[in-house]
């Protein structure tokens, strides 16, 4: 085998066919990159996922003086006794890991950290912060049961879930990843049909030469192997492309909404997430041609 | 060296066979004029050779081998046993002669030093020593023939298949054409060639074989064309 004949035939079917070359890379370039991003936005739900599970609460609002609430029927707030009764409530209950008790001035520090609307912050008060009973629960999706049951008791005025606003959160991301796995599905369509078409160009303006290879003996490797190897050169600087493209999404885009995140993407899953698209690419653009040759070769 | 078997080849959608129950032996170092109208068989003669066809019935032997026992992936070794010359000469314009012929070598994978010590050599048996470096574009139609011999033969094979070598070719440049054939009869290497020309077949004197609506109707030693033309 001449590493050289077939590289140089290689250069020349590919220039020969500069135009659909490019289309293959961009379209391989864009669809590997929207399925790496699929694949990022999934690694960083699953990790959010695992992360935020062992951190959610159940949280018990108790009523404040003047509360707006409904199930506040008392105007004063709740009282000693009822923080009593809650807690042993709470305490009783079998899905319970254990409880801890908010305070409002606990609960005023934290939400003086999060907020930084200077107006709101000035006009806040200690006293406008409700107390809360913070549960940690022992399994995290038996949370409707502590619920209801803690609902309507004196002076509750909200049982607030957190893994319902995760819910939502994580609902939203999952849409994005679906998107971007449909788009990367329809690109990858795009891709196979392009690369067969630019095999059958290819070959096609080369149906001399494979006509003379055929007649003096060459094996179908040597025949083959040069429009192989273009689709594969096209998979392979798609790629790269790609890979380009990923680590600008993950510099720009996740790692700006990192703060908001508490599990960071590592630059090791990109990696790997790169290394997939780059396979999956370089593959499909080979096995696109290998296909193509099959029908419009004769060998 | 080539022995049909009372071979018959119909292609699709056609009822009339292209070949009628053939039958035939060419010996080792044999010259045979395959001669016979349009239409008559001679191609599909020589595509059967090549395994690029597959008769219907009947069994083909080249070189010792039995074509239908042939695997598809091993008609490219069969093929390296057989040069092929055709009307049309199929040289790749963007070469020079040296480069058709070494093209040839090339794509079977032989190494280079071989390429450089072999293709001079046979340009100059066909007659084109010193136009090694010349563009096909620039060379007349019988010295384009003289290139698709030389790379026909440049890999010694056993068989030389010539379809209508000179049919592209004025009357006294084919006389070249036929005497660069003559020379590598004489080497040993079989030469078959279906032709319409019945001067050179006349003068050649050597085994004509004429068929006529696929069917063998002449098999003939030291033969002419034929009265009827």
């Amino acid at each position: 085998m001449r590493a050289n004949f077939i590289f140089s035939e290689v250069w020349i079917g590919l220039r020969r066919n500069l135009t659909m070359t490019i289309a293959v890379i961009v379209t391989v370039a864009v669809g590997m990159a929207l399925l790496g991003v699929g694949m990022m936005i999934n690694s960083q739900v699953s990790k959010l996922t695992g992360y935020w599970t062992d951190k959610v609460e159940v949280s018990v609002y108790l009523c404040v003086k003047n509360s707006s609430f409904a199930a506040c029927k008392s105007k004063s707030g709740v009282t000693q006794e009822e923080k009593a009764n809650l807690k042993q409530t709470i305490e009783a209950l079998p899905e319970v890991e254990r409880v801890e008790f908010e305070s409002q001035a606990e609960a005023y520090k934290k939400w003086q950290q999060q907020e930084n609307n200077q107006t709101l912050l000035a006009v806040t008060k200690v006293e406008d912060m409700p107390e809360s009973f913070r549960i940690k629960l022992k399994d995290p999706d038996k949370a409707a049961a502590v619920t209801s049951s803690l609902k309507g008791q004196p002076g509750v005025a909200n049982v607030i879930n957190e893994r319902d606003l995760l819910d939502s959160v994580f609902g939203f991301m999952d849409k994005l990843r679906y998107m971007a796995l449909g788009i990367a599905a329809l690109m990858l369509i795009a891709a196979t049909l392009l690369i067969g078409n630019t095999v059958r160009l290819s070959a096609y303006n080369r149906r001399r030469e494979t006509g003379i290879m055929r007649l003096v003996g060459a094996s179908n490797i040597y025949i083959q192997l040069p429009f192989v190897m273009e689709g594969l050169i096209a998979g392979l600087i798609g790629g790269v492309l790609s890979g380009v493209i990923l680590i600008i999404v993950k510099v720009a885009i996740f790692e700006s909404i990192q703060t908001y995140m508490a599990a960071p993407l590592g630059w090791d899953t990109v990696a790997g997430v790169i290394t997939g698209t780059m396979a999956i690419g370089v593959l499909i653009c080979v096995l696109a041609s290998f296909v193509t040759l099959r029908r419009y070769l004769r060998v | 060296m080539i022995h049909f078997d009372n071979v018959t080849k119909v292609y699709a959608n056609q009822n009339r066979p292209a070949l009628d129950h053939v039958s035939v032996d060419v010996d080792k170092g044999e010259f045979v004029f395959l001669v016979g109208p349009s239409g008559s068989g001679k191609s599909t003669f020589l595509r059967l050779v090549l395994k690029e066809e597959r008769p219907n019935s009947g069994s083909i032997h080249v070189a010792g081998k039995d074509l239908s026992k042939l695997s598809n992936f091993k008609v490219p070794h069969l093929r390296r046993r057989i040069g092929c010359v055709f009307q049309d000469f199929r040289l790749l314009p963007n070469k020079n002669v040296y480069e058709n012929v070494a093209f040839a070598l090339e794509v079977i994978g032989k190494p280079r030093r071989f390429i450089r010590k072999v293709v001079p050599e046979v340009i100059e048996l066909v007659g084109l020593e010193g136009k090694a470096h010349r563009m096909p574009e620039e060379l007349s139609g019988g010295e384009q023939q003289r290139v698709a011999m030389a790379r026909a033969f440049v890999n010694r094979p056993m068989i030389l298949l010539a379809d209508e070598p000179t049919g592209n070719i004025d009357p006294a440049t084919s006389i070249g054409i036929m005497k660069v054939l003559d020379r590598i009869n004489r080497t040993g290497t079989t030469v078959l060639m279906a032709t319409h020309d019945a001067a050179i077949v006349d003068s050649m004197r050597k085994r004509v074989v004429e068929l006529e609506d696929g069917k063998i109707v002449r098999d003939q030693s030291r033969g002419v064309y034929g009265q009827a033309y």
